[in-house]
């Protein structure tokens, strides 16, 4: 058991594209990571340098206080579960196991009773001496956990272990692999690109994108306050609705203008943030989260007049995706460089004039594609961001 | 009183089976069978006359038959008993060379194979396209050279020069390296990468990847390689008879050529007698092989 901590590293290919830029991080002994972003964002790039299967260009990585950039992955002290198992096919699943430990020269007797401590813990006790090629998904996933727990690592590295499953034996295996990982207390690194495995699984969640980390918290956290849009447009399911609009503070009251609608929000909300207050009058991008958004009108929520572009009824909820005239907010193109002219531009062309949101409205509730509706937006559980750089205004 | 009316029951009567005519039979499947009698006739044929004019005495090329009227053991005999031609010590050669350079041709084979398709190093790609690039010429192209140059290594090492057998070896292996190592490495290309990555971590060294995980893994082509190798050290001719000479030291194909080489049509009997023995260990070669040609090998490795 150790601490892992990266200090700045870079990948960096070739051809001079950054995989990795300046990842630091500190992972405290026994705690359950989550690397997550979507795809290409350099997260399992990070995962593998930390394990040795790709050179680090610049930057240390250390586990348990000794730096690992000239050790190889043998001699790490770590275990590792591939996103495909990688499972040897000619061996029998108590061999695969048992690999590691036959590798470090320990005896029969002891690795027999290592396997079969980890066969029983994983529910693999009758399956020891079939070959992978016989076993389920789920089965093949458990003997891949079984080999990286019956060594006594340091660090556990998983890289979207459970993405070939099917979604009943996810949701299983997600809880087991949490609950393992609490039991054994080993700290874990987990590379995942599913919002639930994210939300779920970890002490903390590390967002990734373009091979910068984003933020480092706790989901609830992360949740609750995104340090940026696209932390904000990323984390949650359905995603934030992201609208540009203008504030305007007056004596005690304020609201945001967006497009031809107001909506009044309190003052004491733009009170707790300094950022914010600075920006009177000014353009800035509100985030709205799916739940704050309301079919019938509720206390401290105020009317906002939409379109239905797309109404789905999920059984114990409606999710609909409404259109709002406004300036809608392009996440992946803020902050990447791409200058607020260009921006404007595509807007003048026509790119998109509309506001996309998504609100979830309880079971039962029908609407058609095209009807003009209002909604009713929860003024105080707003979250704010600065235009040109996509910071949250705290 | 009457009984209850019982329902009747219809049943629909089972359609007979119209039975094909054997036109019909003809055009379905019946042409399939025709073309593999063509194929076993093909193939069985100079099996049959081999065995046929081995076990018949002073047969000829032109007039043998099928089934032999006498079958005799005379030709076995004659081919054993003959110190002139000493088709023992051809045989030993040939079986002991061909095994051993099959040996070191898979080793060999798998060895740069394993190098040019886990490793990333300057000049990979020029040395793939260059090992294919010798592989365009036949190896007797460069007998010549090859003489030339056993003869001067004769100077130095009388070992392996000229008239050896170990020379003929190292020979065989030099000029089989390039296809193979082709060969191999597009079977070792479809490993999946990460089988390798999870060895690492488990903490296993390059060797032992190589020699615990890729070399079990590739058992099928190691073994067609492997094959193939003693079918073309049995078989070769040209090379074989330029560098050996000792009439003890020669391999099958060019001591049984004596028999019919010089003296033609005389000495049929015993060529296809040493022909029949030689052909038996590669038959049970192939069938020793047979279980490890199989393949999905490497299915239910990764992915569900």
């Amino acid at each position: 058991m150790a601490e892992l901590v990266l200090t700045e590293i870079d990948k960096v290919y070739d051809n001079g594209f950054y995989a990795v830029k300046d990842l630091s991080l500190d992972v405290a002994d026994g705690e359950f990571l989550v690397l997550v972003g979507p795809s290409g964002c350099g997260k399992t790039t990070a995962l593998r340098m930390v394990a040795g299967l790709e050179d680090i260009t610049d930057g240390t990585v250390a586990i348990g206080g000794k730096v690992v950039n000239d050790i190889g992955p043998r001699d790490r002290n770590i275990a590792m579960v591939f996103q495909s198992y990688a499972l040897y096919p000619h061996m029998t699943v108590g061999e695969n196991i048992g690999f590691g430990l036959a590798l470090r020269h320990e005896g029969k007797a002891e690795i027999k009773e290592k396997v079969d401590r980890a066969g029983r813990l994983l529910d693999l006790t009758s399956m020891l001496t079939r070959k992978p090629k016989q076993l389920s998904g789920g089965q093949r996933q458990r003997v891949a956990m079984g080999r990286a727990i019956v060594r006594d690592a340091e660090l556990f590295l998983m890289d979207e272990p459970l993405s070939n499953l099917d979604a009943k034996l996810r949701v299983q295996m997600r809880a087991e692999i949490a609950s393992l990982q609490r039991d054994l207390g080993i700290t874990t690194v987990y590379v995942t690109h599913d919002q639930v495995e994210a939300m779920t699984m970890g002490h903390r969640v590390a967002v990734m994108r373009l091979g910068e980390l984003q933020q480092v918290a706790p989901p609830q956290d992360l949740y609750d306050n995104p340090d940026n849009i696209f932390v904000a447009g990323f984390i949650g399911t359905p995603p934030m609705t992201l609208m540009h609009a203008i504030l305007n503070v007056e004596g005690d009251s304020a609201g945001l203008r967006i497009g031809s609608q107001y909506l009044p929000i309190p003052r004491s909300v733009v009170d707790a943030r300094a950022d914010l207050v600075a920006k009177n009058g000014q353009e800035i991008i509100v985030g709205l989260r799916a739940e704050d958004i309301f079919h019938e009108q509720r206390e401290g929520s105020h009317p906002l007049e939409v379109t239905v572009v797309l109404s789905e009824a999920l059984g114990s909820s409606v999710h609909l995706t409404f259109g709002l005239a406004g300036t809608p907010v392009d996440e992946m193109r803020l902050g990447s460089g791409l200058a607020k002219e260009e921006e404007q531009e595509l807007t003048r062309l026509g790119h998109s004039k509309e506001i996309e949101g998504v609100a979830v409205f309880p079971p039962r509730l029908e609407f058609r594609t095209g009807d003009a509706i209002t909604v009713y937006a929860n003024g105080s559980r707003l979250h704010f961001f600065d235009v040109e750089s996509g910071h949250a205004l705290r | 009183m009457t009984s209850p009316a019982v329902p009747v029951v219809r049943v629909a009567p089972i359609p007979k089976q119209k039975r094909q005519t054997f036109v019909q039979w003809l055009k379905s499947n019946g042409w399939r069978h025709a073309i593999a009698w063509v194929a076993v006739a093909f193939a069985v044929t100079p099996v049959l006359w081999v065995v046929s004019a081995a076990f018949t005495t002073n047969p000829t090329i032109s007039s043998g038959s099928l089934i032999p009227t006498d079958p005799t053991l005379d030709n076995f005999k004659r081919l054993l008993n003959n110190p002139d031609q000493p088709y023992v010590n051809w045989y030993v050669n040939t079986m002991l060379l061909a095994i051993i350079v099959a040996l070191f041709t898979v080793l060999i084979g798998a060895g740069a194979a394993y190098a040019f398709s886990r490793f990333r190093f300057k000049g990979r790609k020029v040395g793939l396209m260059f090992l294919l690039l010798v592989q365009m010429f036949p190896q007797f192209l460069a007998l010549v050279a090859i003489y030339l140059i056993m003869a001067q290594v004769s100077d130095v090492f009388s070992g392996i020069g000229l008239d050896s057998l170990i020379g003929l070896g190292l020979v065989y292996l030099g000029g089989a390296m390039g296809i193979n190592a082709w060969l191999i490495k597009g079977f070792f290309d479809t490993i999946p990468m990460e089988i390798d990555e999870s060895a690492k971590v488990d903490g296993a060294s390059h060797g032992q990847i190589f020699w615990g995980i890729i070399l079990p893994l590739a058992a099928p082509v190691l073994a067609v390689v492997g094959l193939l190798s003693v079918i073309f050290t049995i078989n070769e001719f040209v090379i074989a008879s330029a560098l050996l000479q000792s009439p003890q030291k020669l391999t099958l194909a060019v001591g049984l050529q004596q028999f019919i080489g010089e003296k033609y049509s005389e000495n049929w009997g015993p060529f296809a007698a040493g022909a029949l023995l030689a052909a038996i260990p590669v038959v049970l070669l192939f069938i020793f092989l047979q279980r490890f040609i199989v393949g999905g090998l490497t299915q239910g490795s990764v992915k569900g």
